[in-house]
Protein backbone atom coordinates (compact mmCIF):
# COMPACT_ATOMS: atom_id res chain seq x y z
CA UNK A 1 0.00 0.00 0.00
CA UNK A 2 3.22 2.45 0.81
CA UNK A 3 4.79 1.06 -2.21
CA UNK A 4 1.63 2.62 -4.41
CA UNK A 5 1.49 5.72 -2.95
CA UNK A 6 5.07 6.15 -3.50
CA UNK A 7 4.70 5.37 -7.48
CA UNK A 8 2.25 7.96 -7.23
CA UNK A 9 4.45 10.55 -5.53
CA UNK A 10 7.10 9.46 -8.49
CA UNK A 11 4.74 9.68 -11.22
CA UNK A 12 3.57 13.03 -9.75
CA UNK A 13 7.18 14.18 -9.73
CA UNK A 14 8.07 13.83 -13.05
CA UNK A 15 4.90 14.62 -14.30
CA UNK A 16 5.42 18.24 -12.75
CA UNK A 17 9.09 18.83 -13.33
CA UNK A 18 8.73 17.53 -17.07
CA UNK A 19 5.84 20.35 -17.48
CA UNK A 20 7.31 22.66 -15.80
CA UNK A 21 10.23 22.34 -18.39
CA UNK A 22 7.79 22.04 -21.63
CA UNK A 23 6.34 25.35 -20.19
CA UNK A 24 9.64 27.20 -20.41
CA UNK A 25 10.85 25.86 -23.99
CA UNK A 26 13.88 27.73 -23.87
CA UNK A 27 14.68 24.98 -21.12
CA UNK A 28 15.02 22.15 -23.10
CA UNK A 29 16.11 24.00 -26.42
CA UNK A 30 18.93 26.11 -24.73
CA UNK A 31 20.23 22.88 -23.28
CA UNK A 32 20.07 20.79 -26.39
CA UNK A 33 21.84 23.83 -28.72
CA UNK A 34 24.32 23.74 -25.85
CA UNK A 35 25.16 20.11 -26.15
CA UNK A 36 25.51 20.90 -29.82
CA UNK A 37 27.90 23.66 -29.97
CA UNK A 38 30.36 22.23 -27.14
CA UNK A 39 30.11 19.39 -30.01
CA UNK A 40 31.05 22.06 -32.75
CA UNK A 41 34.03 23.30 -30.14
CA UNK A 42 35.45 19.81 -30.03
CA UNK A 43 34.97 19.21 -33.57
CA UNK A 44 37.52 22.48 -34.40
CA UNK A 45 39.84 21.68 -31.89
CA UNK A 46 40.40 17.78 -32.92
CA UNK A 47 39.99 18.47 -36.63
CA UNK A 48 39.88 18.80 -39.22
CA UNK A 49 41.17 15.52 -40.03
CA UNK A 50 38.79 12.73 -40.66
CA UNK A 51 40.29 9.93 -39.20
CA UNK A 52 41.27 12.06 -36.58
CA UNK A 53 37.92 12.97 -35.53
CA UNK A 54 36.46 9.83 -36.15
CA UNK A 55 38.84 8.04 -33.36
CA UNK A 56 38.01 10.79 -31.32
CA UNK A 57 34.12 10.35 -31.63
CA UNK A 58 33.06 8.86 -28.81
CA UNK A 59 34.62 11.10 -26.29
CA UNK A 60 33.76 14.19 -27.86
CA UNK A 61 30.10 13.03 -27.93
CA UNK A 62 30.31 11.83 -23.92
CA UNK A 63 31.69 15.33 -22.93
CA UNK A 64 29.16 17.06 -24.87
CA UNK A 65 26.47 15.55 -23.39
CA UNK A 66 28.30 15.87 -19.73
CA UNK A 67 28.33 19.31 -20.06
CA UNK A 68 25.01 19.74 -21.42
CA UNK A 69 23.21 17.99 -18.93
CA UNK A 70 25.48 19.56 -15.31
CA UNK A 71 23.26 22.98 -16.72
CA UNK A 72 19.70 20.51 -16.65
CA UNK A 73 20.75 19.06 -13.04
CA UNK A 74 20.66 22.41 -10.64
CA UNK A 75 18.10 23.80 -13.08
CA UNK A 76 16.11 20.63 -11.85
CA UNK A 77 15.78 21.87 -8.15
CA UNK A 78 16.02 25.36 -9.11
CA UNK A 79 12.26 25.45 -9.98
CA UNK A 80 11.48 24.00 -6.22
CA UNK A 81 13.88 26.70 -4.51
CA UNK A 82 12.64 29.30 -5.99
CA UNK A 83 9.28 28.85 -5.08
CA UNK A 84 9.98 27.44 -1.63
CA UNK A 85 7.84 23.92 -2.61
CA UNK A 86 11.32 21.89 -1.51
CA UNK A 87 10.19 22.60 2.23
CA UNK A 88 6.38 21.78 0.88
CA UNK A 89 7.93 18.46 -0.88
CA UNK A 90 9.51 17.66 2.39
CA UNK A 91 6.44 18.15 4.53
CA UNK A 92 4.71 15.97 3.20
CA UNK A 93 4.41 12.61 5.00
CA UNK A 94 6.33 9.61 2.54
CA UNK A 95 9.63 8.10 1.51
CA UNK A 96 12.38 10.60 0.29
CA UNK A 97 13.61 8.33 -2.25
CA UNK A 98 10.42 8.91 -4.09
CA UNK A 99 11.64 11.92 -4.47
CA UNK A 100 15.23 11.25 -5.58
CA UNK A 101 13.42 8.74 -8.06
CA UNK A 102 11.10 11.36 -9.34
CA UNK A 103 13.56 13.79 -10.05
CA UNK A 104 15.93 10.70 -11.32
CA UNK A 105 13.38 9.78 -13.88
CA UNK A 106 12.61 13.10 -14.95
CA UNK A 107 16.75 14.56 -15.49
CA UNK A 108 16.75 11.08 -17.32
CA UNK A 109 14.13 11.58 -20.05
CA UNK A 110 15.57 15.27 -20.33
CA UNK A 111 18.80 13.68 -20.87
CA UNK A 112 18.09 11.32 -23.39
CA UNK A 113 15.63 13.70 -25.59
CA UNK A 114 18.99 16.08 -25.86
CA UNK A 115 21.30 12.83 -26.17
CA UNK A 116 19.14 11.91 -29.57
CA UNK A 117 19.70 15.34 -31.23
CA UNK A 118 23.66 15.44 -29.84
CA UNK A 119 23.85 12.56 -31.81
CA UNK A 120 22.42 12.81 -34.75
CA UNK A 121 24.63 16.26 -35.14
CA UNK A 122 27.53 14.30 -33.54
CA UNK A 123 27.13 11.40 -36.25
CA UNK A 124 27.30 14.31 -38.94
CA UNK A 125 30.10 16.15 -38.04
CA UNK A 126 32.60 13.72 -36.93
CA UNK A 127 31.55 11.59 -39.58
CA UNK A 128 30.62 8.43 -38.11
CA UNK A 129 30.16 5.38 -39.62
CA UNK A 130 27.02 3.76 -37.89
CA UNK A 131 27.35 -0.15 -37.61
CA UNK A 132 24.17 -1.78 -38.37
CA UNK A 133 23.80 -2.78 -34.62
CA UNK A 134 23.07 1.05 -33.63
CA UNK A 135 20.38 -0.30 -31.32
CA UNK A 136 22.53 -1.88 -29.18
CA UNK A 137 24.66 1.50 -29.10
CA UNK A 138 21.77 3.33 -28.28
CA UNK A 139 21.85 0.84 -24.85
CA UNK A 140 25.38 1.90 -24.44
CA UNK A 141 24.60 4.93 -24.48
CA UNK A 142 21.40 4.26 -21.91
CA UNK A 143 23.76 2.24 -19.46
CA UNK A 144 26.41 5.81 -19.42
CA UNK A 145 23.22 8.26 -18.80
CA UNK A 146 22.07 6.56 -15.69
CA UNK A 147 24.98 7.01 -14.34
CA UNK A 148 25.56 10.31 -15.46
CA UNK A 149 22.16 12.01 -14.56
CA UNK A 150 21.94 9.58 -11.17
CA UNK A 151 25.29 11.19 -9.69
CA UNK A 152 24.37 14.75 -11.23
CA UNK A 153 20.21 14.58 -9.77
CA UNK A 154 22.16 13.44 -6.10
CA UNK A 155 25.27 16.14 -6.24
CA UNK A 156 22.90 18.77 -7.54
CA UNK A 157 20.60 18.03 -4.53
CA UNK A 158 23.38 20.00 -2.57
CA UNK A 159 24.57 22.34 -4.85
CA UNK A 160 21.75 23.90 -5.78
CA UNK A 161 21.09 24.90 -2.35
CA UNK A 162 24.59 26.48 -1.47
CA UNK A 163 26.81 28.93 -2.33
CA UNK A 164 29.11 29.24 -5.78
CA UNK A 165 26.38 26.54 -7.45
CA UNK A 166 27.91 26.76 -10.63
CA UNK A 167 31.26 25.65 -9.89
CA UNK A 168 30.51 23.24 -6.89
CA UNK A 169 28.56 20.67 -9.09
CA UNK A 170 31.05 20.27 -11.28
CA UNK A 171 33.62 20.29 -8.89
CA UNK A 172 32.06 17.06 -6.81
CA UNK A 173 30.70 15.35 -9.73
CA UNK A 174 33.08 15.15 -12.60
CA UNK A 175 35.70 13.22 -10.29
CA UNK A 176 33.14 10.79 -9.05
CA UNK A 177 31.88 10.13 -13.15
CA UNK A 178 35.48 9.29 -14.22
CA UNK A 179 34.67 5.73 -13.91
CA UNK A 180 31.30 5.82 -15.47
CA UNK A 181 32.48 7.78 -18.51
CA UNK A 182 35.45 5.74 -18.91
CA UNK A 183 34.00 2.95 -19.47
CA UNK A 184 30.68 5.22 -21.38
CA UNK A 185 33.49 6.22 -23.76
CA UNK A 186 35.68 3.28 -24.38
CA UNK A 187 32.65 1.30 -24.79
CA UNK A 188 30.96 3.46 -27.29
CA UNK A 189 34.31 3.74 -29.12
CA UNK A 190 34.98 -0.13 -29.23
CA UNK A 191 31.44 -0.02 -31.03
CA UNK A 192 32.11 2.21 -33.18
CA UNK A 193 35.67 1.45 -34.47
CA UNK A 194 34.26 -1.63 -34.80
CA UNK A 195 35.16 -3.73 -31.84
CA UNK A 196 37.44 -6.32 -32.73
CA UNK A 197 38.44 -7.30 -29.35
CA UNK A 198 35.10 -7.48 -27.83
CA UNK A 199 36.19 -5.03 -26.01
CA UNK A 200 32.75 -3.45 -25.47
CA UNK A 201 31.47 -5.92 -23.85
CA UNK A 202 33.41 -5.78 -21.03
CA UNK A 203 33.26 -1.94 -20.43
CA UNK A 204 29.39 -2.62 -21.08
CA UNK A 205 29.52 -5.00 -17.90
CA UNK A 206 31.71 -2.68 -16.34
CA UNK A 207 29.06 -0.23 -16.51
CA UNK A 208 26.42 -1.80 -15.64
CA UNK A 209 28.30 -2.81 -12.40
CA UNK A 210 29.33 1.16 -11.68
CA UNK A 211 25.18 2.23 -12.57
CA UNK A 212 24.10 -0.39 -10.08
CA UNK A 213 26.65 0.55 -6.85
CA UNK A 214 26.46 4.64 -7.88
CA UNK A 215 22.17 4.19 -8.13
CA UNK A 216 22.36 2.19 -4.48
CA UNK A 217 25.16 4.76 -3.20
CA UNK A 218 22.79 7.72 -4.29
CA UNK A 219 19.41 6.20 -3.00
CA UNK A 220 20.53 5.58 0.08
CA UNK A 221 22.34 8.83 0.79
CA UNK A 222 19.48 11.05 -0.49
CA UNK A 223 17.75 10.62 2.57
CA UNK A 224 20.89 12.78 4.33
CA UNK A 225 21.06 15.17 1.55
CA UNK A 226 17.59 16.34 1.41
CA UNK A 227 16.37 16.34 4.63
CA UNK A 228 18.83 18.94 6.16
CA UNK B 1 67.93 2.54 -19.28
CA UNK B 2 71.52 2.61 -18.94
CA UNK B 3 72.61 2.58 -15.51
CA UNK B 4 74.66 5.59 -15.82
CA UNK B 5 72.05 7.98 -16.58
CA UNK B 6 69.73 7.53 -13.53
CA UNK B 7 73.01 7.42 -10.93
CA UNK B 8 74.50 10.98 -12.51
CA UNK B 9 70.59 12.41 -13.11
CA UNK B 10 69.13 10.82 -10.43
CA UNK B 11 70.65 12.66 -6.79
CA UNK B 12 69.14 15.66 -8.36
CA UNK B 13 65.59 14.20 -7.89
CA UNK B 14 66.07 12.68 -4.95
CA UNK B 15 66.77 15.69 -3.23
CA UNK B 16 64.13 17.44 -4.92
CA UNK B 17 61.92 14.91 -3.79
CA UNK B 18 63.18 15.49 -0.62
CA UNK B 19 63.24 19.61 0.60
CA UNK B 20 59.18 19.65 -1.49
CA UNK B 21 58.25 17.53 1.30
CA UNK B 22 60.25 18.79 4.12
CA UNK B 23 59.02 22.56 2.70
CA UNK B 24 55.48 20.76 2.67
CA UNK B 25 55.21 18.81 6.18
CA UNK B 26 56.81 22.61 7.87
CA UNK B 27 54.18 24.18 6.04
CA UNK B 28 51.58 21.87 7.30
CA UNK B 29 52.94 21.98 11.10
CA UNK B 30 52.95 25.66 10.96
CA UNK B 31 49.36 25.55 9.62
CA UNK B 32 48.38 22.67 12.30
CA UNK B 33 49.83 24.72 15.05
CA UNK B 34 49.08 27.87 14.42
CA UNK B 35 45.55 27.42 13.97
CA UNK B 36 45.38 25.02 17.22
CA UNK B 37 46.65 27.75 19.16
CA UNK B 38 44.57 30.71 17.61
CA UNK B 39 41.26 28.07 18.23
CA UNK B 40 42.31 27.47 21.56
CA UNK B 41 42.97 31.29 22.65
CA UNK B 42 39.46 32.29 21.39
CA UNK B 43 37.80 29.45 23.17
CA UNK B 44 39.71 30.80 26.67
CA UNK B 45 38.55 34.46 25.46
CA UNK B 46 34.81 33.61 24.91
CA UNK B 47 34.49 31.43 28.20
CA UNK B 48 36.29 34.49 29.51
CA UNK B 49 34.03 37.19 28.22
CA UNK B 50 30.80 36.86 29.87
CA UNK B 51 29.07 33.29 29.82
CA UNK B 52 27.38 33.14 32.80
CA UNK B 53 26.05 29.68 33.94
CA UNK C 1 13.04 14.14 14.55
CA UNK C 2 16.49 13.69 14.27
CA UNK C 3 18.18 12.46 17.94
CA UNK C 4 19.77 15.52 19.31
CA UNK C 5 23.49 15.38 18.45
CA UNK C 6 26.09 14.72 21.34
CA UNK C 7 27.49 18.50 21.55
CA UNK C 8 31.36 19.00 20.58
CA UNK C 9 30.91 21.80 22.58
CA UNK C 10 33.39 20.58 25.46
CA UNK C 11 36.67 21.24 24.74
CA UNK C 12 39.11 18.67 23.56
CA UNK C 13 41.56 17.38 25.89
CA UNK C 14 44.84 18.74 24.60
CA UNK C 15 47.71 16.73 23.16
CA UNK C 16 51.05 16.34 25.62
CA UNK C 17 54.05 18.65 24.00
CA UNK C 18 56.04 16.01 24.48
CA UNK C 19 54.22 13.71 21.90
CA UNK C 20 54.79 16.36 19.67
CA UNK C 21 58.62 16.55 19.86
CA UNK C 22 58.65 12.70 19.90
CA UNK C 23 57.24 12.06 17.37
CA UNK C 24 59.16 14.75 15.20
CA UNK C 25 62.20 13.75 16.22
CA UNK C 26 61.54 9.76 15.58
CA UNK C 27 60.60 11.88 11.90
CA UNK C 28 64.00 12.78 11.17
CA UNK C 29 65.30 9.96 12.78
CA UNK C 30 63.78 7.37 10.49
CA UNK C 31 64.66 9.86 7.12
CA UNK C 32 68.36 10.48 8.60
CA UNK C 33 68.39 6.58 8.82
CA UNK C 34 66.71 5.48 5.52
CA UNK C 35 68.63 8.05 3.25
CA UNK C 36 71.80 7.64 4.81
CA UNK C 37 71.98 3.44 5.34
CA UNK C 38 70.17 2.85 2.21
CA UNK C 39 72.85 1.26 -0.68
CA UNK C 40 72.43 2.40 -4.42
CA UNK C 41 69.96 0.60 -5.94
CA UNK C 42 71.43 -1.59 -8.94
CA UNK C 43 69.02 -0.36 -11.27
CA UNK C 44 67.27 2.76 -9.77
CA UNK C 45 70.66 4.34 -8.66
CA UNK C 46 69.88 6.43 -5.68
CA UNK C 47 66.68 7.16 -7.11
CA UNK C 48 65.09 4.66 -5.14
CA UNK C 49 65.32 6.58 -2.04
CA UNK C 50 62.83 8.33 -3.13
CA UNK C 51 61.01 5.39 -1.76
CA UNK C 52 61.23 6.61 2.02
CA UNK C 53 59.02 9.09 1.39
CA UNK C 54 56.60 8.47 -1.88
CA UNK C 55 55.32 5.06 -0.19
CA UNK C 56 54.97 6.26 3.58
CA UNK C 57 52.95 9.13 1.83
CA UNK C 58 50.78 6.87 0.18
CA UNK C 59 49.98 4.71 2.73
CA UNK C 60 49.23 7.77 5.03
CA UNK C 61 47.03 9.53 2.48
CA UNK C 62 44.83 6.10 2.24
CA UNK C 63 44.30 5.62 6.17
CA UNK C 64 43.37 9.52 6.27
CA UNK C 65 40.86 8.39 3.81
CA UNK C 66 39.90 5.57 5.87
CA UNK C 67 39.56 7.93 9.03
CA UNK C 68 37.15 10.13 6.96
CA UNK C 69 35.07 7.39 5.81
CA UNK C 70 34.86 5.48 8.99
CA UNK C 71 34.15 9.34 10.38
CA UNK C 72 31.88 9.80 8.05
CA UNK C 73 29.82 6.56 8.98
CA UNK C 74 29.87 7.06 12.22
CA UNK C 75 28.61 10.44 11.97
CA UNK C 76 25.73 9.42 10.18
CA UNK C 77 24.75 7.03 12.62
CA UNK C 78 25.57 8.47 15.82
CA UNK C 79 24.86 12.40 14.90
CA UNK C 80 27.87 12.75 17.09
CA UNK C 81 29.40 16.08 15.69
CA UNK C 82 33.33 15.57 16.76
CA UNK C 83 33.41 12.51 14.23
CA UNK C 84 32.49 15.17 11.22
CA UNK C 85 34.95 17.19 12.57
CA UNK C 86 37.47 14.14 13.09
CA UNK C 87 36.30 13.89 9.55
CA UNK C 88 36.98 17.16 8.00
CA UNK C 89 40.84 17.55 9.97
CA UNK C 90 41.41 13.95 8.39
CA UNK C 91 40.91 15.03 4.93
CA UNK C 92 42.49 17.90 4.95
CA UNK C 93 45.72 16.79 6.27
CA UNK C 94 44.87 13.14 3.55
CA UNK C 95 44.91 16.05 0.79
CA UNK C 96 48.41 17.44 1.30
CA UNK C 97 49.86 14.24 1.85
CA UNK C 98 47.88 13.25 -1.45
CA UNK C 99 49.21 16.11 -3.40
CA UNK C 100 52.92 14.84 -1.45
CA UNK C 101 52.40 11.49 -3.41
CA UNK C 102 51.76 12.87 -6.81
CA UNK C 103 54.62 15.35 -6.47
CA UNK C 104 56.89 12.63 -5.63
CA UNK C 105 55.74 9.77 -7.79
CA UNK C 106 56.21 12.49 -10.74
CA UNK C 107 59.35 13.22 -9.76
CA UNK C 108 60.22 9.49 -9.67
CA UNK C 109 58.99 8.77 -12.74
CA UNK C 110 60.68 11.30 -14.99
CA UNK C 111 64.17 10.00 -14.79
CA UNK C 112 62.70 6.55 -14.72
CA UNK C 113 59.89 7.01 -17.87
CA UNK C 114 61.56 9.70 -19.28
CA UNK C 115 58.24 11.74 -18.97
CA UNK C 116 56.40 13.59 -15.73
CA UNK C 117 53.27 12.20 -15.71
CA UNK C 118 51.75 8.97 -17.69
CA UNK C 119 48.18 7.60 -17.10
CA UNK C 120 48.65 4.48 -15.24
CA UNK C 121 46.38 3.00 -12.36
CA UNK C 122 48.16 4.69 -9.60
CA UNK C 123 49.40 8.13 -10.61
CA UNK C 124 45.76 8.86 -12.26
CA UNK C 125 43.78 7.10 -8.90
CA UNK C 126 45.78 9.72 -6.78
CA UNK C 127 45.45 12.54 -8.84
CA UNK C 128 41.84 12.12 -8.72
CA UNK C 129 41.46 11.29 -5.08
CA UNK C 130 42.86 14.35 -4.85
CA UNK C 131 39.97 16.11 -6.71
CA UNK C 132 37.66 14.15 -4.73
CA UNK C 133 39.70 15.63 -1.43
CA UNK C 134 39.44 19.16 -2.77
CA UNK C 135 35.74 18.90 -3.68
CA UNK C 136 34.90 17.82 -0.12
CA UNK C 137 36.99 20.55 1.23
CA UNK C 138 35.61 22.89 -1.00
CA UNK C 139 31.73 21.85 0.15
CA UNK C 140 32.77 22.06 3.43
CA UNK C 141 33.49 25.71 2.89
CA UNK C 142 30.43 26.52 1.26
CA UNK C 143 28.10 25.34 3.75
CA UNK C 144 27.67 27.82 6.86
CA UNK C 145 24.84 25.34 8.70
CA UNK C 146 27.31 23.09 11.09
CA UNK C 147 24.67 20.03 11.25
CA UNK C 148 23.88 20.74 7.33
CA UNK C 149 28.10 20.74 6.51
CA UNK C 150 28.33 18.04 8.53
CA UNK C 151 25.63 15.51 7.09
CA UNK C 152 26.57 16.59 3.15
CA UNK C 153 30.21 16.22 3.77
CA UNK C 154 29.41 12.56 5.30
CA UNK C 155 27.67 11.62 2.92
CA UNK C 156 29.92 13.13 -0.18
CA UNK C 157 32.94 11.99 1.73
CA UNK C 158 31.87 8.17 1.83
CA UNK C 159 30.47 7.88 -1.51
CA UNK C 160 34.23 9.78 -2.50
CA UNK C 161 35.76 7.12 -0.72
CA UNK C 162 34.02 4.33 -2.16
CA UNK C 163 34.93 5.43 -5.45
CA UNK C 164 38.49 5.35 -5.22
CA UNK C 165 38.61 1.47 -5.43
CA UNK C 166 36.49 2.09 -8.35
CA UNK C 167 38.64 4.49 -10.41
CA UNK C 168 41.26 2.60 -9.99
CA UNK C 169 39.94 -0.95 -11.50
CA UNK C 170 38.64 1.04 -14.39
CA UNK C 171 41.98 2.52 -15.15
CA UNK C 172 43.83 -0.48 -14.62
CA UNK C 173 41.24 -1.80 -17.27
CA UNK C 174 41.55 0.67 -19.43
CA UNK C 175 45.41 0.64 -20.08
CA UNK C 176 45.22 -3.40 -20.25
CA UNK C 177 42.72 -2.64 -22.84
CA UNK C 178 44.74 -0.58 -24.56
CA UNK C 179 47.67 -2.94 -23.91
CA UNK C 180 49.72 -0.62 -22.52
CA UNK C 181 52.68 -2.40 -19.93
CA UNK C 182 52.05 -1.86 -16.55
CA UNK C 183 55.99 -1.08 -14.55
CA UNK C 184 56.42 -3.55 -11.68
CA UNK C 185 58.22 -2.37 -8.79
CA UNK C 186 59.81 -5.12 -6.64
CA UNK C 187 61.03 -4.12 -3.02
CA UNK C 188 64.46 -6.14 -2.10
CA UNK C 189 65.04 -6.73 1.61
CA UNK C 190 67.81 -4.81 2.31
CA UNK C 191 65.37 -1.91 1.77
CA UNK C 192 62.64 -3.11 3.75
CA UNK C 193 63.88 -1.92 7.29
CA UNK C 194 64.21 1.49 6.49
CA UNK C 195 60.90 1.25 4.47
CA UNK C 196 59.04 -0.02 7.76
CA UNK C 197 60.63 2.52 9.98
CA UNK C 198 59.67 5.25 8.11
CA UNK C 199 55.65 3.62 7.52
CA UNK C 200 55.82 3.87 11.22
CA UNK C 201 56.99 7.71 11.61
CA UNK C 202 54.41 9.28 9.19
CA UNK C 203 51.97 7.82 10.56
CA UNK C 204 52.64 8.97 13.63
CA UNK C 205 53.55 12.45 12.25
CA UNK C 206 50.13 12.23 10.46
CA UNK C 207 48.22 11.25 13.86
CA UNK C 208 49.23 14.19 15.18
CA UNK C 209 49.06 16.34 12.61
CA UNK C 210 45.14 15.38 12.46
CA UNK C 211 45.00 15.62 15.98
CA UNK C 212 46.21 19.30 16.12
CA UNK C 213 43.68 20.17 13.25
CA UNK C 214 41.07 18.49 15.21
CA UNK C 215 41.67 19.99 18.66
CA UNK C 216 41.73 23.21 16.63
CA UNK C 217 38.45 22.53 15.15
CA UNK C 218 37.01 21.32 18.49
CA UNK C 219 38.27 24.54 20.29
CA UNK C 220 36.33 26.99 17.66
CA UNK C 221 33.19 24.73 18.24
CA UNK C 222 33.23 25.54 21.75
CA UNK C 223 34.14 28.63 21.09
CA UNK C 224 31.29 29.32 18.98
CA UNK C 225 28.64 27.57 21.75
CA UNK C 226 30.00 29.52 24.24
CA UNK C 227 29.67 32.75 22.54
CA UNK C 228 25.97 31.71 21.56
CA UNK C 229 25.09 30.74 25.32
CA UNK C 230 26.51 33.98 26.28
CA UNK C 231 24.41 36.19 23.46
CA UNK C 232 21.24 34.23 25.07
CA UNK C 233 21.92 34.90 28.47
CA UNK C 234 23.55 32.20 29.39
CA UNK C 235 20.51 29.71 28.18
CA UNK C 236 21.51 26.54 26.51
CA UNK C 237 21.46 27.00 22.81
Amino acid sequence: MAFRDDVRRIRAIVWKDLTTERRSKAGFSAVAALGVTILVLFGLALGPDGKALQSAAAGALWLAILFASVLAFNRSYQVELDGGALEALLLYPGSRWAIFAGKLIANLLFVLAMLVIVVAVGIVLFAVRVPAEWAALLGIMMLGVVGIVSLGTFYAAMSSRSRAREVLLPLLLYPMLIPVLLASMEATKAFLLGDLLNASGAWVQMLSLFDVIFLVATFLGFEYVIEV
Amino acid sequence: MANGMIENGGIAYVVAAYVITWVVLGALLAHAVGSARRARAEYDQAVKGGYRT
Amino acid sequence: MSPAPTPSFEPPRPLHAAFGWLVFGFFIFTQAYAVLTSPADAMMGHLQKIMYVHVPSAWVEFAAVGVVLFGSLYFLWKEDERADLLAASSAEVGAVFCGLTLVQGMIWGRPTWGVWWTWDARLTSTLVLFLILVGYLALRSFVEDPHRRGQWSAVVGIIGAINVPIVWMSVKWWRTMHQIQSNPRSLSPEYLRGLLLNLAAFTLLTAWFIWRRYEAARYERAAEHVSQAAALGGIDG
